[in-house]
């Protein structure tokens, strides 16, 4: 391999003074574009105050780690895009050794690249193009890359396959994961990728995620008929996004106006049409090395555990690549920073320690990374977990597997449970104990300042639970939801899975496809719920119940408009994606569930939970009508499903709001007012009460207790042979 | 510039073309930036690095009398030992060329002009000034120059590293006040009057001192050679050598022997790492040997104390050797040192002057470095990335007595001579240099 990048480059410069002025530059200076910002929301709630290049891996931001890998290379222009935070990250960079300014950068230019209203990568990159700020070969990498390793030989080969053909644009820099489970392989999107086993050339790109209906993937017969006699489908590769692009590939992107994810658009669309485009797109699968990239918090943690097992070397913290940074090796493989202190008696093991950090005695700190100035009290445990700068926890305290960033105070003899995430600034009283993961911040996700929960967190918080209502936008089969919290497991989310999913085939026997990301935890779950819409393409089923449940809240929202159009609209929608019935109904229930929770709220004029059900389902002339044929439309299997369905998205909507209480009484409002308007029937309502999915985990449980007194009063009802039929309108 | 090489990835190689376009600063902060992520590794590299960067210091850094040198070139030292102190030549260099700065100082100041003028050029015409760029580069493997070198008998071949201890001597005898006892900061404080506003003088200090500095570089491209001018003496005919992953110091010392003798030797391969088959390390060099008519047998690491008893000789290619005569080594040395020690076996190291440290670290886990973790495990190998803490030593240190022979460019010593070695080599006042520089203000 090397050999013949040698060979390559040596022809290359051959053949340079031929060549236009502009081209022979950009073979001679290596360019980069980073992304630091990836338009994701993985890392909430720390990323709501921070960018997340900036938030520290092992006592470094992340941004350095991609700029050194970068330097490393030699590259010698790089171009940052920001985004978010754009502010704090160029601050950041510009009082850094990497600034143009600065004579310490090895870049010889270093420029932020702004882009206006940019609401994807694709966004970025088509920007990119019309700038024509790269000229010639560049890396494309994102602003969380951890990495060491040396390009020369991808770039020489990518290279010589351009020289060779125009129409090789890009190769990407890939890590072989082995065929057994590993830590950083990205949990909940598998990516697959089929590469020719002679040439390299990627021939088809797909992504798996263990919440997707069919375990398979489908492949152009063309890729075995006329493009490949001998390839390689590869799921256990780690993909950090290291891209060697050509400047072609910006003007693919910018022809393609409607990509956005560089992988699951950009590259699954570009092999997909290999016909149309021409285009060829490689692999450079690498054995040795490391890269990965911290995009969620679960790479955020396997990350930091590499770093801790020295597999980024150099980029350990024992060897102070980073500016100012002082740190030593001791026994234990402790690493401790210059200025940090701990007491004699303090056990210490596997773990970074920040500089001017003090540990009290008859602590116990094992696998985790301490940043700088923090104050750790006596006797305090702390397992598996992150604590930024500047935190204080105080004596007798334990913690395990969590993150609590910096400016923290938590109080003396609390318990923070595994799966934590404790946001900026947020105090917590003392003795305060948690008894499942809790996401506490001292602002919403809005960036507001939070009502802070005294009875939680003890009087002297100023912070929440934190809510993201985005979280509620998507679909439930979207595997992002897998990524947004610390600890990877299918086992939540297969209760949630399951209470929307409505098809049950009861006795799916565990899929060979997915069962390496379980974790063991998930393992006893009821996994045969995971299943199962009619198979179709499930980007198109995620856009079809976010479009869906908005087009119909927005309908709900203008109360006294005619429905007919947004029924006119949903009907085109679910022709357009192809939508299942139990799709539908998902959307039906979860468009009136929200409206109704939406009417309970104070904002909204606080209607008690059986005005706001009738609200809901009868402000809009041909509502309930909808309801009626879309919603439910059959007979008591249906009904029963539809109820389910109203049953978990309340259960999804009423989560961390205040008014819990009272919405959790919306069931049975809301059962009552569809009983009044005929679209349930009491068959349905008992049916659903005898379910077993009807009690499918606590809160589900508690939803369906409150609905206990109107099934007595359909159940006696039913005895009485119809006694009183429609008296209950008027009673609540 | 940078399309002379074909990768992009900075190097030893790369980081010597830039040194001419880049501001000093920029120059030192590469440099530590590379050590840092282990781009230049290894100590030759390391030693060649140091050297020429405080070339760079001493010729474009600002200063005005030869406290302000001393300074400038002992700061950009220390930042260089704390950016890399497992490599004890870093700082054996920086020392030596501040020993330099005070010896040139001394001896100007001493007898202002006709000293200088008639000691200067006598180390300099050993070699001439003119080849010093390319000669790392390309003419370390020439074997004609080495031939040149290698040809004079060891004493006069190591001329050039005995300058130093020649002008100590020189310096004690004529100017008493400058001996260790006396800080050197008094001594040279009291002679600043008379640099200030000598611009002629500055000057001539100037390029002696980067002629010094250029004799250092020459010396540590001629190490390989004049260390192995004393291999016929070391091995015998008929001896069982055993090496251990022999460095190009090793081979070239096995080869000159192999010139005039005819022994059997022992490859001890490292453990065999993931990419490269065992067959394919030392290829070229076991090539030669056996051009050469030498018989060759490869051991793996862990077969090789049954072939203990039957070894003659070890001998083994330090990294660096402390003050007491602990050598850093390749990991698996020790235990080889060990073995043979009980087998009665000679242990003969290698080692450059360059490589003798003042230093003796109380600590032996400070001298050790660990490696990167994918040495011997593959990351993709997930339940052993998750489940064990692998740790990969790089070197380790060889306990003094286990080492019989120590080999430098100036001829074969034994342990008791190692300290009047660093005596001659090194000046008491800078042996803690990093030290005494943060004292400053």
């Amino acid at each position: 391999m090397s050999h013949k990048g040698k060979n390559s480059a040596s022809s290359a410069k051959g053949k340079k003074p031929a060549k236009s002025n502009a081209e022979s530059k950009g073979e001679d200076v290596l360019q980069a574009v980073v992304l630091a910002d990836s338009f994701q929301d993985r890392f909430k709630p720390f990323t709501v105050e921070k960018p997340r290049c900036l938030l520290p891996l092992a006592n470094t931001p992340l941004i350095e780690y991609t700029l050194e890998f970068l330097a490393m290379n030699g590259v010698q222009e790089v171009y940052i895009y920001c985004g978010a935070h754009t502010n704090q990250v160029e601050e950041y960079i510009g009082r850094s050794k990497w600034a143009s300014s600065s004579k310490l950068s090895p870049f010889s230019v270093l420029q932020f690249v702004r882009v206006a209203d940019a609401r994807s990568v694709g966004d970025v990159l088509r920007d990119m193009d019309k700038r024509s700020l790269v000229d010639g070969d560049f890396l494309l990498v994102h602003g969380d890359v951890v990495s060491n390793l040396i390009l020369d030989d991808a770039l020489a080969a990518h290279r010589k396959r351009r020289e060779a053909s125009a129409a090789n644009i890009m190769t990407m820099i890939l890590h072989s994961g082995g065929p057994e489970e590993h830590r950083t392989k990205t949990n909940g999107i598998t990516p697959v990728f089929v590469v020719d086993t002679k040439t390299q050339r990627c021939l088809h790109y797909d992504e798996m995620n263990p919440l997707q209906s069919d375990h398979y993937l489908s492949m152009d017969p063309a890729i075995a008929e006329e493009l490949s006699t001998e390839f390689e489908i590869r799921a256990d590769l780690i993909d950090a996004q290291i891209d060697i692009c050509t400047p072609e590939v910006l003007a693919l992107w910018s022809e393609s106006f409607d990509y956005e994810l560089p992988r699951r658009n950009f590259l699954h669309g570009v092999l997909k049409d290999w016909e149309l485009n021409g285009k060829m797109i490689y692999a450079e699968i690498f054995e040795d090395g490391y890269a990965a990239r911290a995009s969620n918090l679960q790479m955020y943690d396997s990350i930091s555990r590499d770093i801790l097992g020295r597999w980024t070397f150099p980029f350990i913290p024992e060897n102070n690549v980073f500016l100012k940074q002082t740190f030593k090796k001791h026994i234990n493989n402790v690493i401790i920073e210059t200025g940090a202190s701990h007491a004699h008696d303090a056990k210490l093991q596997n773990s970074v320690i920040g500089t001017n950090t003090s540990i009290g005695s008859g602590s116990k700190i094992t696998n985790s990374i301490i940043g700088t100035g923090c104050k750790i009290g006596s006797n305090v445990t702390l397992d598996n977990s992150f604590i930024w700068n500047n935190t204080t926890v105080g004596d007798g305290t334990t913690i395990s597997k969590s993150i609590l960033a910096g400016d923290v105070v938590v109080g003396k003899g609390c318990s923070i449970p595994t799966g934590s995430l404790i946001s900026y600034c947020v105090q917590i009283s003392d003795n305060i104990s948690f008894s499942t993961a809790t996401v506490l911040s001292t602002v919403t996700s809005t960036g507001k300042q939070v009502t802070k929960d005294i009875n939680l967190l003890g009087p002297n918080s100023n912070a929440a639970p934190f809510f993201d209502p985005e979280d509620d936008e998507l679909d439930d089969e979207d595997p992002s939801r897998l990524q947004k919290s610390l600890i990877y497991s299918l086992a939540n989310f297969n209760l949630s899975t399951s209470s929307i999913s409505t098809f049950n085939s009861d006795d799916e026997s565990d899929d060979d496809n997915d069962s390496n990301f379980l974790s063991a935890d998930a393992a006893h779950s009821s996994r045969s719920r995971l299943s199962s819409f009619a198979s179709d393409d499930s980007a198109g089923k995620m856009s079809f119940h976010a479009d869906a449940v908005h087009g119909l809240l927005d309908a709900l929202r203008a109360d006294s408009g005619d429905f007919d159009s947004a029924k006119l609209e949903f009907m085109g929608l679910r022709l357009a994606n192809n939508a299942s019935d139990a799709m539908m109904r998902k959307a039906v229930a979860t468009a009136f569930t929200r409206r109704a929770v939406e009417l309970v709220t104070p904002e909204h004029g606080g209607l008690d939970a059986s005005k706001a059900a009738e609200r809901a389902f009868t402000a809009c002339k041909g509502a309930s009508k909808f309801v009626n044929e879309v919603g439910v439309g059959g007979g008591e299997p249906e009904q029963i499903e539809f109820i389910l369905s109203l049953q978990r998205a309340l259960q999804h909507y009423s989560k961390g709001q205040e008014q819990q209480t009272k919405s959790s009484t919306l069931l049975p409002a809301m059962l009552q007012q569809l009983y009044a308007l005929d679209i349930l029937e009491e068959e349905g309502i008992l049916g659903w009460w005898e379910d077993a999915r009807a009690v499918d985990g606590e809160s589900m449980a508690a939803l369906k207790e409150k609905c206990k007194v109107l099934v007595e009063w359909l159940e006696n009802a039913e005895e009485e042979d119809d006694d009183d039929d429609d008296s209950d309108d008027d009673s609540d | 510039m940078p399309s002379v090489s074909a990768g992009h990835a900075l190097d030893l190689e790369k980081f010597l073309k830039s040194l001419k376009g880049q501001a000093l600063e920029a120059s030192i902060n590469s440099l530590i930036s590379l050590l840092k992520r282990r781009q230049i590794r290894g100590s030759e590299p390391c030693a060649i690095a140091t050297a020429h960067i405080l070339l760079q210091v001493v010729a474009r850094s600002k200063w005005h009398d030869v406290n302000s040198l001393l300074l400038n070139v002992s700061r950009t030292g220390r930042r260089l030992v704390d950016a890399q102190p497992n490599e004890l030549v870093i700082g054996n260099i920086v020392r030596r060329v501040l020993g330099l700065i005070r010896d040139e100082a001394s001896e100007d100041r001493g007898d202002a002009g006709d000293e200088s003028a008639s000691e200067a050029p006598t180390p300099t015409d050993i070699v001439p000034p003119a080849s010093i760029s390319q000669q790392w580069s390309s003419k370390r493997f020439d074997s004609a120059s080495s031939a040149t070198v290698a040809a004079r008998p060891p004493l006069v071949s190591s001329y050039s590293s005995i300058n130093p201890p020649k002008s100590l001597f020189h310096l004690l005898s004529t100017s008493p006040p400058t001996d260790g006892d006396v800080s050197p900061f008094k001594t040279s404080g009291a002679s600043t009057p008379t640099w200030r506003g000598n611009a002629s003088q500055i000057h001539a200090l100037r390029s002696e001192v980067i002629d010094g500095i250029e004799e250092i570089k020459d010396e540590i491209s001629q190490v390989d050679d004049q260390i192995a001018a004393s291999a016929e003496v070391q091995i015998h005919p008929g001896d069982l050598v055993l090496v251990h992953q022999p460095s190009t110091t090793v081979e070239r010392f096995i080869l000159r022997a192999a010139q005039k003798r005819k022994f059997t030797i022992l490859i001890a391969m490292a453990p065999p790492r993931r990419q490269h088959s065992p067959e394919n390390q030392h290829a070229a060099f076991r090539k030669k040997l056996s051009a050469a008519g030498i018989t060759v047998v490869n051991v793996m690491n862990g077969g090789l104390m049954a072939y203990m008893s039957r070894v003659n000789k070890v001998i083994i290619g330090a990294r660096a050797v402390v003050a007491t005569g602990g050598v850093v080594a390749d990991a698996g040395s020790a235990a080889i040192a060990r073995a043979a020690k009980e087998q009665g076996a000679a242990v003969v190291v290698l080692n450059g002057i360059y490589k003798l440290s003042p230093e003796s670290p109380f600590d032996e886990s400070s001298l050790i470095e660990w490696g990167d973790s994918s040495t011997f495990v593959s990351f993709s190998d997930g339940p052993l990335v998750s489940g064990a803490e692998i740790r990969t030593a790089l070197t380790e240190l060889i306990p003094p007595e286990l080492v019989d022979t120590y080999i430098t460019n100036l001829g074969t010593h034994s342990r008791d001579h190692l300290s009047s070695l660093i005596a001659d080599h090194y000046k008491r006042e800078d042996a803690d240099f990093h030290i005494w520089e943060e004292a400053l203000p």
